[in-house]
């Protein structure tokens, strides 16, 4: 599959589409490849082979970054984080070893299924409240305490179905590898839905955990000679810039109003990778 | 408890110095390939190395808390992060062979 000629302008583009992935990203609160894989290949024409690793790489810059600011904070549950890692590693490996026999019009499709899953899951859950427990709650070996800004006070929590997470960890491994996305679009709602964890503390430890899995990936992929480093480099920089003053804005915006745009935006992408799988498919018969 | 923030700030050092060292390598390994015009030699070496820094960074993290674990005799999540490591590791072993 011939990449496309490696010119200035195009290492341009790649910024600016970080840049404006990692915006939209870092004001909705969703991290990773989930809009860049689209535009790197939907825009740009760069070959999904080639933009599944551009992505996993922005996916741990992303991480890194969002993780070094919030550490500290005792939001990031290290115990249920690194627990989970196990599991999700797995994943990673396990996905980034399947990718490797799909087809591209397959990546695309399973691409759109995932975007419209997670879009209805957003919908689903649009007017769901934080629950703030009981404070002589005992967090047990997983759960954790933490203080919340808004209310003042102490957060403690436990968690729950442990299992559950475990396995959704390794089914987000599985699909970060081969998108190139984060995976906290199915680590964040499980955790927070049906693990018991606070939804700032499930979305900072899975930032977290996202690190591992899409450097087990990206690590698989630069080994294939599929991560190109003049088409990754551009993308992490202009995403880590994005993601910046997007985070900035996104305080000042409402919560609902956020998620209605976020199913918005990940049914339109959804719809266009699927538009594109099916073209291919028609292209090949 | 005080233990428990200062090894998570410590983590969060190490991803500092990753996200920083592979944001400064990527970008001059940019600029020399920009300027020189030329896809090989020290600007790609350069941008190779960024990528690097940036995949090892989880792995530095990981092993920091390895070595914390033992410190505490937590040999459950001494396990648990070895765990990760050999996966990590496994990767590599892949990405060395392929």
């Amino acid at each position: 599959m011939p990449l496309p000629e490696i010119t200035p302008s195009l290492v341009a583009f790649i910024f600016i589409a970080g840049a404006l992935t990692g915006a939209l990203g870092g004001l909705l609160g969703i991290g990773g490849g989930v809009f860049l894989v689209p535009f790197l290949t939907l825009v740009l024409k760069i070959p999904i082979i080639y933009a599944i690793p551009i992505s996993l790489t922005t996916v741990i810059a992303t991480s890194t970054a969002v993780s070094s600011q919030t550490a500290g904070r005792q939001l990031i549950n290290l115990r249920l984080g690194m627990i989970l890692e196990t599991a999700t590693a797995a994943g990673g490996l396990v996905g980034a070893i399947v990718s490797m026999f799909l087809s591209d019009a397959a990546l695309y499709i399973a691409f759109g299924f995932v975007t419209a899953g997670s879009a209805l899951g957003m919908i689903s859950r649009l007017d769901k409240r934080n629950v703030i427990l009981d404070a002589t709650v005992l967090p047990g070996r997983f759960g954790g305490r933490f203080h919340e800004d808004e209310s003042g006070g102490e957060v403690v929590y436990r968690v729950k179905r442990l299992p559950l997470a475990m396995i959704a960890s390794f089914v987000a491994g599985n699909v970060s590898t081969t998108l190139g996305m984060g995976g906290g679009i199915i680590k964040v709602p499980v955790l927070n839905a049906w693990c018991g964890v606070p939804l700032r503390a499930a979305a900072a430890t899975s930032a977290f955990m996202i690190g591992v899995t899409a450097s087990v990936g990206a690590i698989l992929k630069f080994g294939e000679g599929l991560l190109v480093p003049m088409l990754a480099a551009p993308a992490v920089l202009g995403v880590r810039l994005g993601s910046a003053v997007g985070m900035r804005t996104a305080a000042q915006a409402s919560a609902r109003w956020l998620k209605t745009l976020m199913a918005v935006v990940l049914f339109v992408v959804s719809a266009l990778m699927f538009a594109e799988g099916a073209l291919m498919l028609t292209r090949a018969s | 408890m005080n233990r428990d923030s200062r090894f998570e700030r410590r983590l969060g050092q190490i991803l500092t110095v990753g996200s920083v060292g592979s944001t400064l390598l990527l970008a001059a390994g940019l600029a020399i390939v920009l300027v020189t015009r030329s896809s090989a030699g020290p600007g790609d070496v350069t941008l190779r190395a960024g990528l690097i820094v940036l995949m090892a960074t989880p792995m530095m993290r990981v092993l920091a808390s390895t070595v914390e674990y033992v410190t505490r005799r937590d040999w459950f999540f001494v396990l648990v992060t070895l765990i990760v490591l050999l996966e990590l590791a496994a990767s590599v072993i892949g990405a060395l062979r392929g």
